[in-house]
């Protein structure tokens, strides 16, 4: 039974398109990572996969069904908004009122043990850490042995070794057969966990595949310098122009280098530096909506 | 399904018994007004018995108006709901321990005063009237808990605490919670019959006097509730398109 599902889903709030016509799939023992710049409709479909919104047109499925019928979230775990924690509660007592829920849920020492939280157990809410929120947050996403988590920008806020615990901890519940879906705005994230990548842009699917093609497709490099003209190039995707300043987009900065370097051109005050996924999109689209 | 309602009732009482804010209002705030202004004149059991019924529903009011008023208002923004709506929890859970809560809550409040009152008036009453006078006090917070849901629906959020104490002091004074009817001012006197709060207190005289429950009373508060039921509902589904 396939964890979660969409088929050719819309959803628009107000005049608004959020999304438009997605489909997506997430398979057990898998991580598939939702990436796309804000306002992309990865918080939609993610809200539509796990029963918060119904899809004006086509269709979700959890485990089979319904994600708006609470049995079909018996092996799902969700992250939850770490501002959200009631504040007069200690950790303890919101993995225990968590773990409630679930038929077979994860022994809860072993929980905090394994999100870096056991001396925390006694503290309230209101008293953690932003870093220690994130983990907590994490944490009850897998309070309920699940088949499927959520993970909505895990790593947000947290610092390299709360991020290096955090990928051991997905990529073990991966190896039991667990599925995982999360979202990002971070193409390393995904290049790190995800088994395959898919690309949300303005509600649509623009792209999905494993992260080594969605790198080349969107993990651009920005390469700058001064020339006199330019040849055809093969390795870039593309080429603005600025008085005698070039500033060119591509998936392989080296080879574009070596390239230039190749034909002869005589560039001066070369500079290379990464691009932001927004403008990957924008770089990648022509700036067109 | 119980297991799981003693889960949320279990949480709402341990996080509610942790906020002063919540505690005072209702625990300390009408024993002390009690002891203020209504125990230095309830010199015999027949003053005692009324006022401090009457004080008892106002702690009653107190619990079910902030906890529903002001609380639903400020739950619509927490980002912990819908978090709670995606685990797999069947749809009468969260209501059910909600309103256990605030039962719960709301007794407690109100035995604080009648212990208050048995401490410092001659207040006493013979243990069969025990059960009606908290059957009239459940029920009267039936309308006065949907008043404060429908302030929760209709109100902003920041709004809500203070429409809260606006509506709720002088719907006590007048209702007649604080003293006799026959005490307040001529123009508060007329005012007085229509509201929700002074059957109420109808009620809880009645039931603590031993005396049958008035007929018209009972008939305004299940109207109220029926009001307040509609405009709530309505109110709650303009929120949501």
């Amino acid at each position: 039974m396939t964890p979660a599902n969409a088929q050719q889903v819309w959803k628009a709030y107000g005049p608004v398109q959020a999304l438009r016509g997605v489909s997506l799939s997430v398979a057990a023992g898998e991580v598939l990572a939702l990436l796309g710049p804000n306002g992309a409709g990865k918080t939609t479909l993610v809200r539509v996969l796990v029963g918060l919104l119904a899809p004006d047109r086509g269709e979700a499925r959890l485990f089979g069904g319904d994600p708006r019928d609470w049995r079909r979230r018996r092996f799902l775990g969700v992250t939850p908004q770490e501002t959200g924690f009631p504040p007069t509660l200690r950790v303890r007592e919101v993995v225990d009122l968590v773990r409630a829920h679930y038929p077979r849920p994860a022994e809860r020492d072993a929980l905090l043990g394994r999100f870096g939280l056991a001396d925390k157990a006694g503290r309230m809410t209101s008293a953690l850490s932003g870093g220690e929120r994130r983990r907590l947050s994490v944490l009850l996403a897998f309070a309920g042995n699940p088949r499927l988590v959520v993970l909505d920008e895990p790593t947000t806020g947290l610092d390299v070794e709360g991020r290096r615990t955090l990928w051991r901890a997905i990529r073990a519940f991966r190896e039991e057969g667990g599925a995982v879906l999360l979202t990002t705005h971070y193409l390393e994230e995904a290049e790190a966990l995800a088994d395959r990548v898919a690309i949300l842009h303005r509600g649509q699917k623009l792209a999905e595949g494993s992260p080594e093609a969605i790198k080349a497709r969107v993990g651009l490099k920005r390469v700058a310098f001064s020339a006199p003209g330019l040849p055809e190039l093969a390795t870039a995707v593309r080429i603005e122009r600025t008085g005698d300043r070039y500033l060119l987009y591509t998936a392989d900065a080296d080879r574009l280098v070596r390239e230039l370097v190749e034909k002869g051109v005589a560039f001066r005050d070369l500079e290379v530096s990464p691009v932001r996924l927004e403008e990957a999109f924008l770089a990648l689209t022509g700036g067109a909506a | 399904m119980t297991r799981l309602v003693l889960a949320h009732l279990k949480s709402e009482l341990l996080a509610l018994s942790r906020m002063p804010g919540f505690l005072i209002p209702s625990f300390v705030f009408p024993g002390m007004f009690f002891l203020m202004f209504a125990a230095p004149y309830l010199r015999t059991p027949e003053a005692a018995v009324p006022t401090t019924a009457s004080f008892m529903a106002f702690a009653f009011f107190t619990v079910v108006f902030f906890q529903y008023g002001v609380g639903l208002a400020q739950e619509r923004e927490n980002p912990w709901i819908p978090y709670l709506r995606t685990l797999p929890l069947p749809a009468g859970v969260r209501p059910a321990a909600y309103l256990l809560t605030g039962l719960l809550f709301a007794l407690a409040a109100a035995l604080v005063v009648a212990a208050v009152a048995a401490a410092a008036t001659p207040f006493g009453l013979p243990a069969e009237r025990w059960p009606l006078l908290l059957a009239a006090l459940v029920l009267g917070a039936v309308p006065h808990g949907l008043m404060g849901l429908t302030l929760a629906y209709l109100a902003r959020p920041r709004a809500a605490l203070a429409l809260a104490n606006l509506i709720f002091l002088p719907l006590s004074y007048l209702g007649g919670l604080w003293m006799p009817p026959s005490l307040l001012p001529d123009w508060a006197q007329r005012i007085s019959p229509w509201l929700p709060t002074r059957h109420w207190a109808e009620l809880v005289w009645a039931a603590a006097a031993g005396r049958p429950w008035p007929a018209a009373s009972l008939l305004a508060l299940l109207g109220y509730a029926a009001l307040f039921a509609f405009v709530a509902a309505w109110a709650w589904r303009r929120g949501r398109g």
